[in-house]
């Protein structure tokens, strides 16, 4: 009686064997020990049979039934207020909470409307305190900017610039076309390529 | 108006894309698809036709209304078949089921509920004799799984009814490669030794 090669085959090898993958080093085994190979064909058998088993299907109409209670997805809906609908109405206190929350805001906007219409005189002196603080804080900070404006030390220069006509349209020209220029170099830079790109498949 | 895809040509993932953009007939396509394993392995599971097809019809609601969530990186066979086999363990979780009968459902009444709830056989077979015969035998190995753990009825119908690869089997049931491996063998083990009596 000839040795089989190596050892028993494993669950793992057996079910390589069922598959066809095993290699053909531990297939040989099979050749020479008898154990394994009624093991093997048990296996193989057992696996056949049940793939064997009858195909079953449902109740014709099941896909009606399903298609009943599915919701069709709307590739337009705003899934976050679905998620927020879902959550407002997903329980009864949620519902409670919101109500409540709606109950307030309204409730808040109605005293403060009233209030508004009792207390015009009030509201209307404080808009003109209001009013006035504005105006003299507007009209200190021009101030204070004027003067830090003169004492800066450029400031004698672009007087004397602003005094010569001359200069001054010549320095507003050089100044527009800077801005010419840089406009222009803008576009460019922010301008489509108008090639294919190659592998775009356009 | 769009036009109607060639369904046969699309992958799983190109139909869910079609049933997310709308289209009522992806959905459709996708029940087609999957309504007879799905149904067979919830029958093998809980052994009840009416039940397997209200947990069918559960699990394709439930996997279709959430086909937002679907990642298309997983095989949609894989998702769908997690759904399943959850509606089922959860169901023998909360209800010991009988025996299998291959004559009706457990729980039915009535002669008539019996045989509506009765395995119906599809028709693989060619002769009468050859029926009676598959039956006999048909009959013995859908007995023997029905007696199997849940766990390894699971694995087993999804190894060698469905076809299923063991990395996607672990994928559906959340178990590591090697359990399922272990499962598989065992239940081949108690399903050789239940029906050894066939052979003598």
């Amino acid at each position: 009686m000839t040795q089989a090669p190596g050892p028993h085959l494993s669950p793992d090898d057996i079910d390589r064997w069922l598959d066809g993958t095993l290699p053909p080093g531990r297939a040989n085994h099979l050749d020479a020990c008898h154990q394994c190979l009624e093991l093997a064909r048990a296996e193989r058998e057992m696996a056949e049979q049940i793939a064997a088993l009858p195909l079953m299907s449902p109740a014709p109409d099941f896909a009606d039934r399903v298609m009943v209670a599915v919701k069709v997805a709307d590739p337009f809906a705003i899934h976050s207020l679905d998620a927020a609908r879902r959550r407002l109405f997903g329980s009864r206190r949620a519902l409670a909470v919101a109500a409540t929350l709606t109950v307030l805001l309204l409730g808040s906007m109605a005293g403060s409307i009233a209030w508004t219409l009792g207390n015009q005189d009030t509201l209307a002196s404080i808009g003109s305190w209001l009013l006035a603080q504005g105006a003299q804080a507007s009209w200190l900070a021009l101030r204070g900017l004027a003067t830090t404006v003169i004492e800066q030390p450029w400031y004698e220069g672009v007087k004397v610039l602003a005094g010569n006509p001359a200069r001054l349209a010549l320095a507003s020209a050089v100044a527009s076309l800077a801005y010419l220029v840089g406009v222009l170099a803008l576009r460019r830079l922010l301008a489509l390529p108008t090639q294919q790109v190659a592998h775009a498949g356009l | 108006m769009a036009e109607t895809p060639e369904w046969a040509r699309l992958t799983d993932q190109e139909v869910v894309l079609q049933a997310r953009a709308g289209l009522q007939a992806a959905y459709r396509e996708l029940i087609r698809r999957y309504e007879r394993p799905i149904f067979a392995l919830l029958f093998r599971m809980v052994r009840d036709r009416e039940l397997a097809e209200d947990l069918a019809q559960e699990t394709f609601i439930k996997a279709l209304n959430a086909i937002e969530s679907y990642r298309p990186e997983f095989k949609f066979s894989s998702w769908i078949f997690k759904i399943a086999n959850n509606a089922a363990i959860d169901h023998l979780r909360r209800r010991e089921l009988d025996t299998l009968s291959l004559d009706g459902s457990p729980h039915a009444e009535t002669p008539e509920a019996m045989q509506a709830t009765a395995l119906q056989i599809g028709a693989r077979q060619e002769s009468p004799l050859d029926t009676v015969e598959a039956k006999e035998l048909g009959g013995a190995i859908e007995a023997a799984i029905g007696r199997l753990r849940p766990e390894y009825r699971s694995c087993i119908l999804l190894r060698h009814v469905e076809g299923r690869a063991y990395e996607e089997i672990a994928e559906i049931l959340d178990l590591p490669l090697g359990t399922v491996k272990t499962y598989i063998h065992r239940a081949r083990n108690e399903l050789r030794l239940a029906l050894a009596h066939l052979k003598e």
